[in-house]
């Protein structure tokens, strides 16, 4: 394999590159799939190959291939020195680089017991004994999943880095639909987009204990269907963790994407109502906002050692007592700024070029308990578990929807309601923020779905939340 | 790789399996993506990949397996992978049989002009967008693609399908200070591309939209561009038109077939042969594509059919299987909606008041049962007065059902564009009443 890097490299300079890094990924996954007692799917993928990323005359150009071997790599990087001399032909300036520590290093995941040495009846029997938890009156849909994944990425770079990285995740999840012929609930654990996800190996799975809230979640789905609807008003709201999480994502994670930012997702994900002047000097959320994008929390999905620039996984404040003060950067875009770059550019696989994704990005814990937070509204909501969610292309004006609520009266949980949404304005939104649960309720959900980018890359990110109380918020849509 | 290599692969593959029964598919090629920001060529890249996936099957007992090295040693392995998978599986009461051999024509969509533009080539279309949008002092962005791709399916009971596309695909997103505009054009003939087109359309929205103004949200008379209406009918395709969501109760069409429940102006339909969409024969179990109607005259006919879907209901494949094992299949790829008879001009012409809408954006849905989806407008929202468009609007919310949409529907235009994102859907323009917007916001 280092033969094959080396001659990427060598073939990247001596076809007209001035920087080239090279990614080798050998990735394995395993996904199992049940519906209504039954295996629906069982895959076992395999997928490797590597990508070259360039400069030539002052422009990016990026090739890749499945087939590795020498003769192969050369060609890749003359093809990603060609496409970067066309791109050159339109440039308005030189691309250039923000200053990195350059790193060779080796870094395997910490896990207790690989997934894939796990036999597969043992993780069919898991999913289908929850199934049958599921199995209550009035479920017309019971779906169940797990997913593993394993990778081993060189990267390398004509700086002289040299990187040797493992990664494993592991998640389960499990659905529950019903219906009464004219409604249709649905509710999901531990969350909803496949359940929750984390760099660790299959223990991960046991400390889901899917068979605990199998049945709880069918109940909740049949209660829905004759729950009264959410009220609609201006309210006082609660999210639960893992909404928070998609809250947090789509309002602060996505905004604070400097390559959004600076236009350059523009033709499809959009720019950001979070541009440059702003940075030190706006009010994003009420004093006790304070968001990370973290790179080096624990299990976390949009967690690593390092990005896909080379750079050594960081904490950085993007929000710090409400005011915003940090950016998700690239080398390239640091640079712009003159900020320090803080590594966020991750690629899908070996065959995309990294952009900047978001890490773990997290709402620290506050001091309060949920019992506090519940106490403190008169009329309001409580809601849990995303169903529906759409934000504006500057992620100002958003519409959230979750799978359930409870009215909150006199500073108590009450009924449960069917289709609770709401929705406003993200900065006003997140200055509405008066009250944030203590770290016993803190938890960082795996999202493994964030799409990004032209071609379009799907990233494993995560969001670390909370309780979290919102005052005088938009409540429900749908009457 | 060659049409030989693939099937070489295949045959190999498949001859390898112990299976009762064994489906192989191999698919892929090479792919350019030229995206342009900032009024210059901001990311470049290129990829060559294949992926073979194996079915084997015992019985009832399905296993499957995929990878991208065919060396004889990872061929041998994949098909190990897949069969120890069923051996280990549970039986699947819905699996009768992998798909059996149909006699259907042999098409082919492989265009040579589009298969040899080279990265210069893709750099001179784009820099005539950039040049336009500098010399009007705006900012172009956008993305140039171009797809080869080749597919073979190969299994044991004797079906075998080769076919291969190209696909050249141009879109330009303009951004003024205060406005933004949009066009995309694909075909799979880059001859049919028109930069000059895409400059016009994209360009002429952004300067349209200058200096919007807010409205307030409530209910609109509107007229939808083929691409906001293409959004619609995108979310129809994953939790409406298909044999799955009908039978997960999703689909508004659980208990409605044969029932007029959308206006009867509205005929909707999957063709994967039609000229009118961007073509696929067969699916990616190797069934034939049918054509499927799922709306005619306004009452509900039909949905798409994969195998499995299909013997559970006793029916026949209608070819729409996405590669398997898949949550999503099956699928329609190729929607097409009728048109009327009127311009578009004469559509907006009969409009007092109400709303342009050129694009929807980040729609989901809310309520499948139905079909109510929420999303906002994006590079293009303007106020008809009196049959004219007057003047820019900045951008709303709206939530909607589309079943009401679909009743509300007054008008359809002739014209009609093909909007292609993995799957080809060709819609024309239509004017709908009582359209409910529900909040702005501040551009």
């Amino acid at each position: 394999m280092q033969r094959i890097i080396e001659e990427a490299l060598i073939a990247a300079k001596k076809f007209g590159a001035s920087y080239a890094d090279v990614r080798v990924v050998d990735r394995a996954e395993e996904e199992i799939s049940t519906k209504n007692g039954s295996v629906d799917g069982i895959k076992s993928s395999t997928s490797k190959g590597l990508g070259i990323r360039v400069i030539s005359d002052g422009a990016w150009g990026f090739s890749s291939s499945f087939i590795l071997n020498e003769a192969e790599a050369s060609r890749v990087a003359e093809e990603a020195v060609n496409i970067a001399k066309a791109s050159a032909k339109t440039k308005i300036e030189d691309v250039t680089l923000g200053e990195i520590e350059i790193y060779q290093d080796r870094v395997e995941e910490q896990i207790k017991v690989d997934p894939f040495s796990v036999p597969i009846n043992k993780k069919i029997s898991i999913l289908l004994d929850a199934d049958k938890l599921m199995n209550v009156q009035g479920i017309i849909l019971r779906r169940g999943g797990m997913f593993f994944s394993k990778e081993w990425k060189t990267f390398a770079s004509s700086e002289g880095a040299y990187l040797e990285l493992e990664r494993v995740i592991s998640s389960a999840g499990i659905t529950a639909v019903a219906t009464d012929g004219k409604d249709v609930q649905t509710r999901n654990y531990p969350a909803s987009f496949g359940g929750d996800f984390q760099r660790k190996g299959f223990e991960f799975i046991e400390e889901v204990k899917l068979h605990e809230s199998a049945e709880r979640i069918s109940q909740e789905a049949v209660q829905l269907l004759s729950a009264k609807p959410c009220p609609s008003g201006k309210m006082d709201i609660i999210l639960e963790s893992s909404q928070l999480a998609l809250q947090i994502h789509e309002s602060c994670g996505h905004p604070t994407e400097l390559d959004r930012v600076l236009g350059e997702e523009a033709s499809f994900a959009g720019t950001s109502f979070l541009t440059p002047e702003k940075l030190g000097r706006f009010k994003y959320g009420s004093d006790i906002v304070n968001i990370v994008a973290d790179a080096t929390a624990p299990f976390a999905i949009g967690g690593f050692a390092y990005d896909d620039e080379g750079v050594k996984a960081k904490k950085i404040y993007l929000v710090k007592n409400g005011e915003f003060v940090g950016y998700l950067n690239s080398r390239e875009t640091s640079k712009k700024l003159s900020l320090a770059p803080m590594g966020a550019m991750r690629a899908e696989g070996w065959n995309r070029a990294p952009i900047i994704r978001m890490t773990s990005i997290n709402l620290e814990p506050g001091d309060k308990t949920f019992e506090e937070l519940v106490s403190g509204i008169d009329n309001g909501v409580l809601m849990a578990t995303n169903k529906s969610w759409s934000i504006d292309q500057k992620r100002l004006n958003f519409q959230f929807g979750t799978e359930i609520g409870w009215e909150i009266k006199n500073g108590k949980v009450q009924d449960m309601v069917k289709n609770p949404t709401y929705s406003g304005i993200a900065y006003e939104f997140w200055r509405s923020c008066d009250g944030i649960g203590n770290k016993d309720y803190f938890h960082i959900w795996g999202v493994p779905n964030c799409g990004k980018g032209e071609p379009m890359q799907v990233m494993q990110v995560s969001h670390g939340a909370s309780y979290a109380r919102f005052r005088n918020i938009q409540v429900g849509v749908l009457q | 790789m060659t049409r030989d290599q693939i099937e070489t692969i295949l045959q190999k593959t498949v001859s390898f399996s112990e299976g009762d029964q064994t489906e192989a598919i191999l698919y892929g090629g090479t792919s350019y993506l030229t995206g342009f920001a900032n009024n210059y060529i901001h990311r470049n890249v290129g990829e060559n990949n294949y992926s073979l996936s194996v079915r084997v099957a015992f019985g009832k007992k399905i296993g499957s397996a995929s990878v991208n090295d065919f060396s004889e040693g990872a061929l041998k392995d994949v098909v190990k992978r897949a069969v120890e998978i069923a051996r280990l599986q549970r039986e699947n009461p819905n699996f009768v049989s992998f798909a059996k051999p149909e006699a259907s024509e042999n098409r082919d969509f492989f265009n040579e002009k589009t298969a040899k533009v080279t990265p210069d080539m893709r750099a001179a279309y784009v820099k005539k967008i950039l040049d336009k949008s500098k010399e009007k002092g705006l900012n172009a962005n956008g993305t140039f693609v171009i797809d080869l791709m080749q597919i073979g399916i190969l299994n044991s009971l004797g079906v075998s399908r080769f076919g291969s596309l190209t696909i050249a695909s141009l879109k330009s997103v303009i951004l003024g200070d205060n406005s933004s505009g949009y066009s995309k054009e694909v075909s799979t003939n880059v001859d049919d591309i028109s930069v000059d087109s895409i400059i016009k359309e994209s360009i002429g929205i952004t300067e349209m939209g200058k200096n919007p103004e807010a409205v307030e949200p409530g209910k609109y008379e509107v007229v939808l561009s083929p691409y906001s209406l293409a959004e619609f009918i995108n979310s129809l395709m994953y939790f409406s038109l298909n044999a799955r969501a009908v039978e997960e109760g999703t689909s508004f069409l659980t208990g409605n077939f044969g029932k007029k429940i959308l206006g009867g102006n509205i005929t909707m339909y999957d063709d994967g042969l039609s000229p009118e969409t961007i073509p696929m024969p067969f699916d990616f179990e190797g069934v034939p594509k049918k054509k499927v109607i799922f709306f005619e005259n306004g009452v509900a006919k039909d949905v798409v059919y994969d195998t499995m879907t299909a013997y559970k209901n006793g029916k026949e494949s209608t070819g729409h299987s996405l590669p398997q094992p898949s949550a999503y299949s099956p699928y329609p790829m190729n929607v097409i909606m009728a048109g009327g008879d009127l311009s578009k001009d004469e559509i907006i012409s009969h409009v007092e008041h109400g709303l342009y809408i050129h694009r929807f954006w980040y729609t989901n849905p809310m309520d499948p049962r139905r079909a109510v989806i929420t999303g906002m407008t994006r590079d293009g929202l303007f106020l008809i007065e009196n049959g004219r468009i007057t003047k820019p609007v900045k951008n709303m919310r709206f939530t909607e059902s589309i079943i009401t949409a679909l009743n509300n529907c007054i008008e359809l235009s002739k014209e009609k564009k093909v909007i292609y994102d993995d799957s080809s859907i060709t819609v024309p323009y239509v004017r709908i009443k009582d359209f409910t917007f529900t909040s702005i916001t501040e551009f």
